[in-house]
This record gives structure tokens, C-alpha cells and sequence, in this order.
């Protein structure tokens, strides 16, 4: 089917099986690799992205929904890469990454939570993400958030 | 000097290459063909004692370095990064002899057309490149003087370099500016390696020089290599043990819109199409049938994996183990199948034309796919180029299986690059595993309350015989050097006896991150927490008493005083709180672990870890916190909740919804503390891993009475109180 999609700001049209997978649409049809695939099952947050400013898993939403919408992904998150987004700039702070495979995920997914709770305590944080790292990057990422939260309250960023 | 390069190349040995990991020990096993128990034991101490040193022997410059007209120096990395940091542990190792600033240092991949590979694994990146690093950086500014020298035809001794300039009396050149003029390079001698005294980055806090294209979700991972032309596979594989096809019919996934070919193979049958949807859509429409052995469950693998089952090897007798009478203290303890579940499941693209192959992926062990698609496509070694990429995760996984024979079968079909990609379900069903252990020890206490006599039978599937020639299996009888890494108790005890029983499994067993060591440290450290109990001494102390003054018995001992001050062990503590501790001597690295737990809720929760960890020579600190919070979390995840299970002749998990791993809820506080107790480094990425399933258990023991003796232990604590 034919899809006119908003990417990162950008109007793109593009002709593909309607059921098709978003995440591959974006990673292979428009070459954005920021959005991993991890589990194909929507478990474990690889893929996420925004569609119409709402955190779904990609490699789980076919592309016929997402017709007419916008999508962000992690190569949209920051202005450009000299204005760094509070999330990212925090990650890089707190030096979160290992492999850095399921980081864009927890990303999307942080920048999310706190658009929505400004001020998230440890707890919503635990209970707000379920996203899945395997290297074991979890404390910092509690730690990385409450950064990220001041970052953007400081309006530094 | 990338210009000069193409010459050398050419010369480039690809012996070196090679070399595959633990090419040390079949050097060992070479010499000793004619074993049984006595040179069993013997080897069992040899390989105990043994550091595994680097895999490379080609120490030119120019294959490891660029000098870039920006006068910045790319280092090309025979080790690829998978999360432990080792890109910016060697530019710091670099820049101590390049005389340039770290942030001059770019780190890139090597690949097999320009530079050195090696394999990655065992813990040894930053230990068996230490030196080595070091002495390629240090010839290449010797070779830059030597240069110089000639240009500007005076003595090297009157050229100095300083943040990527030479310097002489009148005269001063950046290294990009020199690089231009040169035409031939002349190699300077390997000179004498500064003092670790005067680093000026080692032992200080680095920044990773790969998370800014982390965070920007660069395309750097094996996954995100894109080629012109490039089109998509699918595979299915059996989902049984060994299965092999018995019938298929490939009718629907042929009249799949976008297919381009359908590849059939014994095991196999391969798609390749436009887009991966394509290809993964026609996959799903091939109707198999699988001749498989269908009876295999559970309690088949875990009765093959039983001591006194297999093959008997004992490997340590130190004394007279005798003195384990029938009065011993006795326990026993199991961990199950483990899987990896790397977020970044197998991936390869291929590109095979006319009988080469150039292969780009994410792996840990680059000679050994070299190996798998020369024997399997007969293409000469020469003509298989391997370009690595970032790895999204490896933990052992990214070693041995990948599906690049596939791949290139594939690419060979249809003539153009193919992106090949593991679902999530075979990288479960489709991979290999950690094998499932089992147990037994035996202690006895003497009248002053140490232990007299310690016996430890530890039955286990292998995980090295991938990694050795064949021989080694009839000659080691099991495998002690891997899956038996770590079941020699390290404690000064007079009567000691350690046997291995071997059994092959029905599915493919090999490394996952600390090998034996995780299984052994669990049994070994539950069990000393279990007699210093029976002893009625602090577990602590306990394991001091048990420690002299040799090299590494004191480094061990150092760290569980350095534990016990700063984890509060000897203070009071609220009653519903349990306490544990747990410590291992992984690759010259000690590893020690202080957890706390709570019960919330009828579950074990983790509320608090203190890691203290003596890695010797500390490259950069935070690395190494990184490492060891990275370990606590997988270790804490594999023994609360990872379980393998099989029914009917395959594995039972599919996906993260039947394999359970730990979520940010599941984080604890978490504290290292590093203490630099030896002048080399040792391994990290691995050591840490080990004392948190045993520290749990025995804080679990402190709280409720109860000694859960089996993983994963949120399992074995609820049929504890049924």
C-alpha cells in the first residue's frame, strides 16, 4: 500500500505491504538504524519508537496504522547533534551505555516518562519502564533519568 | 601511511589470524596424548595456573595504526567491542607511548584486508594486550622519530614528541605533515616501554569513546550493515534437538510476493526476497516435517548430568581425601540450561562473488567462521574476508553457531549481498547454551573447627571441545578446563579432591559469560557458607581462617577484610533483612560479593549489593564499575529467574515471555569498590558474575533458616516451602 508518513519532521511516501512490520520500514525501507530489533514480540523495547507523540514497540505495529501519522525515532529525539536532547546528554553524563543495542529503546522510552512526569521518583521509574538490557545497565538507568528529569527542570538543556 | 600499507598487505600472513582461542592449550595437549587421571590432574594444574595470552603475533605498526591527515591517529582494534569498553581501554593503553591526547585517538574495527584479528572472550582483551598495545603504539613513534630524522637529517636522539608533534632544537612537524612526506617506511627497533609509573591516563577516569554513537543510534551493530544491491534471508530451522527434514513443501512461500529463491538443506530451508517482511512471510508459509528423537524432557538432561553418571575425571587430589568419612557434611546443588539472549540475535551479510566471500558481522570469534565457510563452501581462507562490527551483546554467544554458512549459501543462490538475521525464537532454540551442573560436596571439620577435608563432584556437559580439536576430548575425558573452570576449591585446606564427570548433551553446550565459574562458585561458596555454619564461625571469618599467605589466597583474604569494613558485615542489621557474602579468584581476578535481600511478597528481592573486586593494574575505573554492575545484574538475573527447560526434544522458551530476565525493577543499590592489589591487569568482564547466586542464597539462608541449593533460586525458594 501506499504511505505517506512524516519521519523525523520529513514527509516521505513509500509503497509497501501493508502489514509489514514499522520497525522494518523504518530500518530498512528509510535506512534509520537508531531502532533496533530485539524480540520481534514486542517484549523487550528495542524497537520503540514514537508514533503521534505515543511510545509503541515498532517491530510489532504494522505500517498501515501509522499512515498519515508522524513518527520520531532516536535519530529525531535531539535537535541535531550539537543540541542534545536532556536524555541523551544525561546518558552520555552518567556514561549509561555497554553493547548500547537496547539503549535507544530505553531512550525513547525515558524521554516519554518523563514528558509525561516531570519529576518521576525512583520508583515510577522502576515501574514506568519494563524495557529489557542484557549487559545490565539497569542502575544507571535509574540513576541516568533522575539526571535527565533535573536537566530539563534546570532547563539547561 | 594508509597509502604505504598496500604493499605490506600483501605480505600479510593470515597465520596469525588464525589462531584460535585456546591455542596455548592444545600446545599443552600435544604434549601430554598419553593421559589418564595422573596427567589429567597434572594438566588440571597447569591450565589452573595458566593465563590465556594473546592470539597475535604481527606487531607491525602499520597494521594496527593510521595516521590521519587531521593528525589524529585510528587505532584498528583486533578485539571487538561488545559492551566491555575496550576500545577506549586500548586508546588509553595507545595514547601512554603515542605522545598524543586520548581524544586524538579514534578506535575502529580491524578487518581481515587491514589489519590483525583475535578473538574476543575469555576475559583477556585488556590483560593479554596490555604490553602489546603499548609496544606497537611505542614502535610507531619511534618509527615517526626515525623519519624525522631522515628529513630533517639529524640524530633520533635530538627528536622529541609532544601532543602529536616531533620536536627537535629549531624544527617541528605534526605526525599527519611528516606521514605525507614519506614515502617508504622504514620500521623503527621495538623500543623500551615506559614506566608504569608515569601513565598519564591509565588508573584515571575515561570517558567511552563509543557511547556518543550509542546515544545518537548510529548505524555501527552488525544488524545496521547495509550494502548496495543488498537483499533479505529468512531460514527455518528445526525447533527439535538435531532434527533433520523429512518432508517439505515450499508452494505457498514460492507464490510470496517479492521472493527471489528458496534454498534446501538437510537442516534448513533458506528464503531470500526484497524485504525481510517478504522473506520472513514466505517462511512462515513453508509447511516441514521434522524426523527428530522426540522423547527428551527436563529430567532426561538432568539425569544424563548427575554425578556418578559419565565419564569419571578427577582432577585435583591434594592429601588424603579419605579423611571424608561417612560422617561428612554433605550438600548438593544444581543450576540449569542458561541462554545468552543477547539483545542482537545472530546476524551476518554475506556477499559472495565468484567463489569470495566478504562476510561483515557482529562475533567474537572471527577464525572460527573463517574455519566453518572454507569447510563448508570449499572457498580457499584467502578469499573469506571477514569486516567485524559492533556487537550487540556476546556473553559467549557470538563465539561458536552463527548462521553465516546460511548466509553465504544464500548470497551465493541469488548472487547479491544478503542481510540474514536469527528471530528471536531460534536464537533461543536454534543457539547453544550454558549447560545444566549438578554437585555434590563433602566436608569434613576438624576439633578446631576448620575444614579437614573438602570433596567436590561436579557433573556437567562441556564447554570448550568447540573451541579445541577433536582429540581433546578422548584426551581431557571431560571438561575441566571450562565447564570445570572454578570447581577446584581455592581454600588452604589439607584434604582436597575435585572430580569432573562428563557427559555429552543431546543440544549444542559451550561458553556463557564466567563459564564454570558461575556453577562451581555456587556450589562451592554455598557450601563453605553451609560448614562455617555447622562450625558456628562468621561465614566471614570463616573463609579468612581458610586463607594463608600465598599470592592469590591473599589477595582474597585482603578483599574480604576490604568487604566486611565497608559493607557493614559485623554490624547489627533489621531483622528482616538477610545477609550474604560470597567470593571467587576468576582469571587472577578477585570478585567478591556482599548482597542483602528482603522477602516481599513471598519473593526473594535483592535490595543491596557491594561488589569489591582486585582486578590487579586498573586501566580505567569506570570501566570496570560499568563491568562489574553489568555482571551483578545478569548474574542476578540468572539466579533468580533464568531457567532452560525442554520438552519433547526442544527447548520450551521462545521468547522473553517464557525465559524471565531481570527489569529495572529488579535493580538494587549497588556499590563497587575497587582495590588495585597486582602490578598486571586481569580479566573483569567475566569475574564478577560468579558470587552473586551463592551470596544471594546464603543472605536467603541468614534470613529464613532456609539453604536453597538449586537455580534459579526464586524457584527453588517457593518449592522450599511447599
Amino acid at each position: 500500500m501506499k504511505l505517506t508518513l512524516t519521519i523525523n519532521n520529513k514527509p516521505t511516501t513509500l509503497d509497501v505491504e501493508s502489514n509489514m512490520p514499522l520497525l522494518w520500514l523504518i530500518r530498512d525501507e528509510v535506512k534509520l538504524k537508531g531502532t533496533k530489533f530485539g524480540c520481534g514480540k514486542a517484549q523487550c523495547g528495542a524497537c520503540s519508537l514514537y508514533v503521534d507523540g505515543e511510545l509503541i514497540r515498532s517491530c510489532s505495529y504494522p505500517v498501515q496504522m501509522a499512515n498519515g501519522k508522524k513518527i520520531t525515532t532516536i535519530e529525531g529525539l535531539s535537535e541535531d547533534e550539537t543540541h542534545l536532547h536532556p536524555v541523551q546528554q544525561a546518558w552520555l553524563d552518567i556514561q549509561v551505555p555497554q553493547c548500547g543495542y537496547c539503549q535507544s529503546g530505553f531512550m525513547m522510552a525515558a524521554a516519554k516518562l518523563l514528558a509525561e512526569n516531570p519529576n518521576p521518583t525512583v520508583e515510577d521509574i522502576k515501574n514506568g519502564i519494563s524495557n529489557i538490557c542484557r549487559c545490565g545497565t539497569h542502575p544507571r538507568i535509574i540513576k541516568v533519568i533522575l539526571l535527565a528529569a533535573k536537566l530539563k527542570n534546570d532547563g539547561k538543556h | 601511511m594508509e597509502n604505504t600499507d598496500k604493499k605490506n598487505k600483501k605480505g600479510f600472513s593470515r597465520r596469525n589470524f588464525l589462531a584460535i582461542s585456546g591455542s596455548g592449550l592444545t600446545g599443552v595437549l600435544a604434549l601430554l596424548y598419553f593421559g589418564r587421571q595422573p596427567i589429567r590432574r597434572k594438566i588440571s594444574d597447569i591450565v589452573s595456573e595458566m593465563e590465556i595470552g594473546a592470539d597475535v603475533s604481527d606487531l607491525d605498526p602499520k597494521l594496527w595504526f593510521e595516521l590521519n591527515a587531521d593528525n589524529t591517529i585510528t587505532l584498528k582494534s583486533p578485539k571487538v567491542e561488545m559492551g566491555q569498553g575496550i576500545f577506549t581501554g586500548f586508546a588509553m593503553l595507545a595514547a601512554e607511548e603515542l605522545d598524543i591526547q586520548l581524544d586524538k585517538i579514534k578506535v575502529v574495527h580491524a578487518n581481515s584486508k587491514n589489519g590483525v584479528l583475535s578473538n574476543t572472550g575469555v576475559s583477556n582483551s585488556t590483560s593479554s594486550f596490555y604490553v602489546i598495545i603499548r609496544e606497537v603504539a611505542a614502535t610507531l613513534r619511534e618509527t615517526l622519530k626515525l623519519q624525522a630524522s631522515k628529513l630533517w637529517d639529524i640524530p633520533v636522539s635530538s627528536i622529541s614528541t609532544k601532543d602529536g608533534m616531533l620536536i627537535s632544537a629549531d624544527k617541528k612537524i605534526s605526525y599527519a605533515d611528516l606521514a605525507k612526506q614519506i614515502s617508504k617506511w622504514e620500521i623503527a627497533q621495538k623500543p623500551i616501554l615506559r614506566s608504569s609509573n608515569n601513565f598519564k591516563y591509565v588508573g584515571k577516569e575515561a570517558k567511552r569513546i563509543d557511547l556518543p554513537d550509542k546515544i545518537l543510534g548510529k548505524p555501527i551493530y552488525g544488524i545496521d550493515v547495509t550494502l548496495p544491491d543488498m537483499v533479505y534471508g529468512a531460514v527455518l530451522y528445526s525447533p527439535y534437538f538435531n532434527g533433520k527434514l523429512k518432508s517439505v513443501d515450499t508452494s505457498n512461500a514460492k507464490n510470496t510476493k517479492g521472493v527471489l529463491k528458496i534454498v534446501e538443506e538437510n537442516t534448513w530451508i533458506g528464503v531470500v526476497a526484497t524485504t525481510r517482511f517478504a522473506a520472513e512471510t514466505a517462511v512462515e508459509r513453508i509447511k516441514a516435517d521434522w524426523d527428530f528423537a522426540p522423547n527428551i524432557n527436563t529430567k532426561d538432561i538432568e539425569k544424563l548430568i548427575t554425578v556418578g553418571n559419565g565419564n569419571e575425571v578427577n582432577i585435583q587430589n591434594d592429601g588424603d581425601t579419605n579423611k571424608v568419612s561417612n560422617q561428612a557434611i554433605i550438600g548438593e546443588f544444581r543450576t540449569p540450561i542458561g541462554f545468552h539472549a543477547c539483545l542482537e540475535p545472530s546476524i551476518v551479510v554475506a556477499d559472495y562473488q565468484d567463489n569470495k566471500v566478504t562476510l561483515y558481522t557482529s562475533f567474537q570469534n572471527p577464525a572460527y567462521i573463517q574455519t566453518v565457510v572454507s569447510e563448508a563452501l570449499d572457498i580457499e581462507k584467502e578469499n573469506i574476508d571477514i569486516i567485524p562490527a559492533y556487537l550487540g551483546g556476546g556473553f559467549g554467544r557470538k563465539s561458536f553457531k552463527s548462521n553465516v554458512v546460511e548466509a553465504v549459501k544464500l548470497s551465493k543462490a541469488v548472487g547479491k549481498p544478503v542481510h540474514l538475521l536469527y528471530t528471536r525464537q531460534q536464537e533461543f532454540q536454534n543457539g547453544y547454551v550454558r549447560p545444566n551442573t549438578h554437585h555434590v560436596l563433602k566436608g569434613k571439620l576438624g576439633k578446631d573447627g576448620k575444614i579437614l577435608a573438602f570433596e567436590h563432584d561436579i557433573a556437567t556437559g562441556p564447554m570448550a571441545f568447540k573451541a579445541l580439536p577433536a582429540i581433546a576430548e578422548p584426551i581431557l575425558g571431560a571438561d575441566f578446563v571450562v565447564a570445570g573452570h572454578g570447581s577446584r576449591c581455592a581454600y588452604q585446606i589439607p584434604n582436597i579432591k575435585t572430580t569432573v564427570w562428563h557427559n555429552n548433551l543431546p543440544f549444542e553446550t559451550s561458553m556463557w559469560r564466567g563459564v564454570g565459574m558461575f556453577a562451581n562458585t555456587f556450589a562451592i561458596e554455598s557450601f563453605m557458607d553451609e560448614l562455617a555454619y555447622k562450625a558456628n564461625e562468621n561465614p566471614l571469618k570463616f573463609r579468612i581462617d581458610h586463607c594463608d599467605d600465598t599470592v592469590q589466597l591473599g589477595r582474597r583474604k585482603k578483599i574480604l577484610e576490604i568487604i566486611a569494613e565497608k559493607s557493614g558485615w559485623h554490624l547489627s542489621k533489621p531483622t528482616d533483612i538477610g545477609r550474604g557474602l560470597a567470593i571467587c579468584d576468576d582469571r587472577k581476578t578477585i570478585s567478591a560479593a556482599v548482597v542483602e535481600v528482603k522477602i516481599i511478597d513471598g519473593l526473594i528481592k535483592v535490595t543491596k549489593v557491594i561488589q569489591a573486586i582486585d582486578p590487579g593494574k586498573i586501566i580505567n575505573p569506570d570501566g570496570i564499575r560499568q563491568q562489574v554492575e553489568g555482571a551483578t545484574m545478569m548474574a542476578i538475573s540468572a539466579s533468580l529467574y533464568e531457567q532452560g527447560t525442554i520438552e519433547n526434544g526442544q527447548f520450551e522458551q521462545t521468547n522473553f515471555h517464557n525465559y524471565q530476565v531481570v527489569r529495572l525493577s529488579d535493580a538494587p543499590e549497588i556499590e563497587v569498590i575497587l582495590h588495585e592489589g597486582a602490578d598486571m591487569p586481569s580479566g573483569v568482564g567475566e569475574p564478577p558474575i560468579a558470587p552473586i547466586a551463592p551470596a544471594i542464597a546464603n543472605a536467603v539462608f541468614n534470613l529464613t533458616g532456609k539453604r536453597l541449593r538449586s537455580l534459579p533460586l526464586q524457584l527453588a525458594f517457593q518449592e522450599s516451602k511447599s
